[in-house]
């Protein structure tokens, strides 16, 4: 067994795996009960328009059908606006179940419940709907073109959000501007298990909810509120969740539907999705269009940055401001940028709301510095290394206040940039491209980079720590780890700070009956806050352990060490020790502690991503080569675990670099509802990861930990993205907004070419 | 759902429902009736049909049954006789996919995509049909009418393909977003059968139907050195080979690519697999250089 010294920083096995691997792992849909009833949503097809009526008598007296509900026959309230707290605009709300009016593509708008789930999907296919059609708006500028259809008339603007950061002249005094207009692209999170709930009435009528979901305790604050029930009423349960990367961290309609049929119904009901239906329902990520001037002096040095940011919510202001907001506080990224000018604005659109997706603002703002560095190097004949070395923040300037208001914690990001290259062996690449570019050859070599930093870790989370006279040491988190390894990394913590053996204990999380309070896993938090919520946890327990010691060993508690073993003894008398399970059981109970770690202004991983890529210019097709991930998350527990993290993320940011995007027809059909359609990567796409770490610990947390859920996805995209107009360069092409598909590079080519010759012309 | 055991009960129970549809793999079928496009009222399975299983050589033909799977065209020795039919089997669906979907359900859906009908075209493979009645047989590009199209009669079922088996050089390139589990957004098959000494080209994804590109095949023919056994083309020519493929292609605008494209990545693909053709020897080996 490793021992304490060696067991922070180890890379343990993970517990979570053994029951994923071997499919014992229960999902919501894995959840059954006598009397399961199966709830299907009827759809809207139609991306906006004026419910004229809802026909569900034909549907409700199909067989196996035990009822058809409608927004007027289940009102519940509208779902809670984003971010809480400011002042809620009625007229905004969203409804579960679509009322008078709906706006995009699969909102629901009516509800089956049948005894099978076939009945119920049959009925769902006889109820009517009749829609008169609105024109659609779906282009978040076109949304706030004037007279441009609105989604919400009594609002009197698809503008829903706005917000200025600094003072404008943000450019005065540069010798040299340079200028972008970036999109952004709209994806979808596409985790392998779809939005899933399950509700039935339990004991002492109290709810049971069960949720595809990363925020437990948010969900029952929702459930509770929609139906009307006091708190403790309602139990939520996250069972197995397969991936949820930020979608899964909201309350959906169909989630408070199920909990609200369950109720009425008094009977169990479940609701999974299919994939289609998660393509439409489940919250889209990203969605920003940037018209950004980057200005500076001719050596390079940043003046200043002016940017709006025009930030897509979908068909609802619901979500979709968690995005808005994280990409303005990332701003400036992780650059001396003295003067911020930054418009910020949230437009609604006829399509599927957005929200949070793994990084949700932080890659969007990296893809705009990192694509406008490239443009001021091009512009200033410099290599762009050259230009990111002058305006890094150093070292010395920690604890830094960015102008967007964030106050960075720590970083080395130089340090993070010198590995990043060294790894590559930056020399050397480009030397190959040199040659590349002398022969004839038809594929050309790209190198992207991306240096940046992003922010984690902000509120609070619970932990207790309960060691049993039996020997067994039970953690409790706050948190919903739903695959990332959380559970093995707080073991590790607890374990190793108690000095007992990591099969002594066991993490109980995701159950608000078991758990008095918590949060929820997103924002690259739990590792960092339940982990310090823990270890606090623990320190108290030990503390406790050692004025038991201290009583049974009849000494003062300062001269009561903890041995190497795990055990309490007098300083110097190590031969009469008592263990931690012994002092428990002395003391005729349980030794526990409880602590609600906070963090209020977060923690800011860094690091650089460099990409290497190839690029057929015949077909446009890019090839991944090589991808370098330096990532710098403070202290690491479990370096497995980070690597894990680092893996699924920069995996997603390449997706988003080369192959995803959501796409609408012009009067809002979606078109890329299946995974044929949608150009989700496989292992096939990508090579194999070259990752490696700075460490540099943050101070706001006793452990010195930041967050390592997002920052792949964060660096990854803009690193490819980079690459590919780096591989293109000679072709004049200066930018290519992602993803870097076959037909849009090869058009990039195409048209960049000096020359300016159609080569096909003679056939098109 | 009927799952005929034999050949002659599957052409009677065909017979007897002519409006009933057939199941091989169920991979297209699947996908019509899970969108709720095809609600059958009846389905008759030729998956377990022995006769309509697995190929064998006849001649100098091979005889490729209706229910051979992606998977089986993968392995040698078909692989080795029918090289490209194997390249384009490697890129279709994912292993799940290749172990299920059949060369009869690609021909029978007539999808503009299919990857088997550029080959097939490319081959010049002939479709048997059968039905209770008798059989008849169709060249491919008389089979496949259009988009989604074919002229398989009521009470017919596909039985088999035949294609050569001639010593030839044989390639196969995709265009699509991706590297597994991916649409074509096109492909060419190209055939330099031996014997005949002529180049055939089989473009996908560019048409309503599986295309061949005559006057491109015509220069292919007359570049190809017959005796070495490798293409011999200057930088001129084979750009003038791939603009004689684009001309033959009839692209449409989609949501996965534009006509535009399509024409010129097809004259690329054409062009590429007419320099990377290799005739094998009489053993069988392919010559490395050119
Ligand atoms: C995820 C996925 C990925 C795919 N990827 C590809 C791809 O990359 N490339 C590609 O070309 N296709 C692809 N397909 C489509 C499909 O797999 C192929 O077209 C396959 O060859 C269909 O064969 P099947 O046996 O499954 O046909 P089925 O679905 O069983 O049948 C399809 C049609 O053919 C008819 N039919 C079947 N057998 C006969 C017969 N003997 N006589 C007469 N009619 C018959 C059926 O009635 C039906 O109309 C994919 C499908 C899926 C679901």
């Amino acid at each position: 067994m490793a021992s304490s010294v060696t067991l922070l920083g180890h890379a343990v096995e993970r517990s979570e795996d053994p029951p994923l691997l071997t499919g014992s792992a229960r999902f919501v849909a894995d959840l059954d009960r006598p009397g399961m009833l199966h709830a299907v949503f009827v759809r809207s097809q139609v991306a906006h328009g004026l419910l004229r009526s809802v026909e569900v008598a034909e549907a409700a007296a199909m067989p196996g059908v035990v009822a058809v509900f409608t927004a007027s026959d289940l009102p519940l309230a509208d779902l809670p606006e984003w971010p809480r707290g400011e002042p809620p605009r009625a007229e905004l709300g969203r409804p579960c179940l679509a009322r008078e009016r709906v706006r995009f593509v699969g909102e629901a708008v009516a509800v089956v419940v049948g005894s099978t789930l076939s009945a119920a999907v049959d009925a769902a296919e006889a109820v009517t709907v009749d829609i008169e059609p609105l024109p659609t708006v779906l282009d978040p500028l076109d949304a706030l073109a004037e007279r441009a259809p609105l989604l919400f008339p009594e609002h009197g603007s698809n503008e829903v959000l706005r917000q200025l950061t600094g003072a404008a002249g943000a450019l005065d005094g540069s010798e040299v501007v340079v200028r972008g207009h970036f999109y952004n692209q709209r994806v979808a999170p596409c985790p392998l298990e779809p939005n899933g709930a399950a509700a039935w009435p339990a004991a002492g009528g109290r709810l049971d909810c069960f949720a595809s979901t990363q925020a437990p305790f948010r969900l029952r604050a929702a459930i509770a509120l929609a139906l009307g029930r006091p708190e403790e009423t309602v139990r939520v349960v996250a069972p197995a969740v397969g991936g949820g990367f930020g979608a899964k961290g909201g309350v959906y309609p169909e989630q408070l539907v199920t909990a609200a049929l369950a109720e009425r119904l008094g009977q169990p009901v479940r609701f999974v999705e299919t994939r289609s239906e998660n393509m439409l329902a489940m919250c889209h990520g990203r969605g920003q269009v940037q018209e950004v001037a980057l200005g500076a002096r001719r050596d390079g040095t940043i003046v200043g940055l002016e940017a709006t940011m025009v930030t897509e919510m979908g068909a609802y202001c619901w979500r979709g401001p968690v995005p808005f907001s994280t990409s303005r506080i990332m701003a400036t990224g992780p650059y001396r940028i003295p003067k911020l000018s930054l418009t910020s604005i949230g437009a609604v659109t006829n399509t599927t709301p957005i929200g949070p997706y793994r990084g949700a603002g932080r890659p969007e703002a990296t893809a705009m510095l990192e694509r406008m560095i490239e443009l001021l190097a091009a512009e200033l004949d410099l290599d762009s290394v050259e230009v990111r070395r002058r305006n890094l923040l150093a070292p010395s300037e920690f604890p830094y206040a960015a102008p967007s208001g964030a106050s960075y914690d720590s970083g080395d990001y130089s340090a993070a940039l010198a590995k990043a290259l060294a790894l590559l062996g930056y020399e050397q690449v480009r030397a190959e491209q040199a040659d590349r570019r002398q022969s004839s050859c038809a594929t050309e070599l790209g190198v992207g980079i991306a240096t940046f930093v992003e922010i984690s870790g902000s509120g609070s989370e619970y932990g207790a720590v309960r060691v049993e006279p039996g020997g067994s040491v039970v953690v409790l988190t706050g948190s919903s780890p739903h695959g990332q390894g959380l559970a093995t990394t707080l073991t590790q913590i607890a374990a190793g700070m108690l000095k007992v053996p990591i099969s002594t204990v066991s993490v109980v999380h995701s159950d608000t009956a078991l758990v008095p309070r918590g949060v929820g896993t997103f924002g690259s938090r739990s590792g960092q806050l339940a982990g310090n919520a823990v270890a606090h946890a623990v320190e108290e327990v030990l503390e406790k352990a050692r004025e038991l010691a201290a009583v049974e060993l009849e000494a003062d508690p300062d001269d009561v060490v903890q041995l190497e073993d795990g055990s309490f003894a007098v300083a110097g008398v190590p031969s009469i020790s008592l263990g931690l399970a012994e002092l428990a059981r002395r003391a005729g109970g349980p030794i526990g502690a409880e602590w609600d770690f906070a963090q209020e202004s977060g923690t800011y991983p860094f690091g650089t991503h460099i990409a290497v890529v190839e690029v057929d210019t015949e077909t446009g097709k890019v090839e991944l080569r090589r991808l370098v991930a330096v990532d710098d998350c403070g202290r690491v527990v479990n370096p497995k675990i980070v690597a894990g993290q680092v893996h699924g993320g920069v995996a997603q940011g390449i997706a988003q670099a080369l192959f995803e995007a959501v796409r609408y027809d012009e009067s809002g059909n979606p078109l890329t509802t299946n995974l044929a359609d949608y150009a989700f990567p496989s292992a096939a796409e990508m090579p194999a990861f070259e990752l490696g770490e700075t460490e540099t610990p943050s101070p706001r947390n006793p452990l010195g930990m930041k967050g390592i859920g997002e920052s792949g996805a964060v660096g990854a995209a803009a690193a490819v993205q980079n690459a590919v107009v780096d591989a293109l360069s000679p072709y004049g092409v200066l930018h290519l907004d992602m993803p870097a598909d076959p037909e849009r590079v090869w058009r990039a080519v195409h048209e960049g070419r000096r020359d300016g010759q159609d080569p096909f012309s003679s056939s098109s | 759902m009927l799952v005929p055991a034999s050949l002659d009960e599957l052409l009677a129970s065909v017979a007897a429902d002519t409006r009933a549809d057939l199941i091989a793999g169920g991979t297209d079928l699947m996908v019509e009736v899970n969108f709720g496009r095809r609600s059958p009222e009846s389905v008759i399975s030729v998956a377990l049909v022995p006769e309509l299983k697995s190929w064998y050589r006849s001649g100098d033909e091979v005889i490729l049954n209706a229910a051979l799977t992606y998977s089986e065209m993968m392995r040698p020795p078909l692989c080795e006789l029918l090289p490209a039919l194997a390249q384009a089997a490697r890129t279709v669906g994912s292993p799940q996919i290749r172990n299920a979907g059949t060369i009869g359900g690609n021909l029978a859906t007539a999808s503009p995509a299919g990857d088997t009908l550029p080959v097939l075209a490319a081959l010049e493979a002939t479709v048997v049909l059968e039905s209770a009645e008798g059989g008849r047989a169709v060249p491919v590009g008389e089979f496949i009418v259009s988009v989604k199209r074919t002229s398989l009669a009521p009470g017919e079922i596909i039985r088999s393909v035949r294609v050569p088996a001639r010593r030839a050089a044989q390639e196969f390139l995709k265009v699509g977003t991706r590297n597994a589990m991916v649409i074509a957004v096109c492909s060419v098959a190209l055939v330099a059968d031996a014997e005949r000494r002529e180049v055939h080209l089989g473009l996908g994804s560019v048409g309503p139907v599986p295309l061949r590109a005559p006057r491109a095949e015509e220069l292919a023919t007359s570049l190809f050195d017959w005796d070495e056994g490798v293409p011999r083309a200057s930088e001129k020519e084979l750009a003038r080979l791939a603009e004689l493929a684009s001309e033959a292609a009839r692209p449409i605008d989609d949501h996965r690519s534009t006509a535009r494209y399509r024409r010129h990545a097809v004259g690329v693909c054409a062009r590429r697999a007419f320099e990377r053709a290799r005739l094998p020897d009489a053993t069988g080996r392919r010559s490395v250089t050119p």
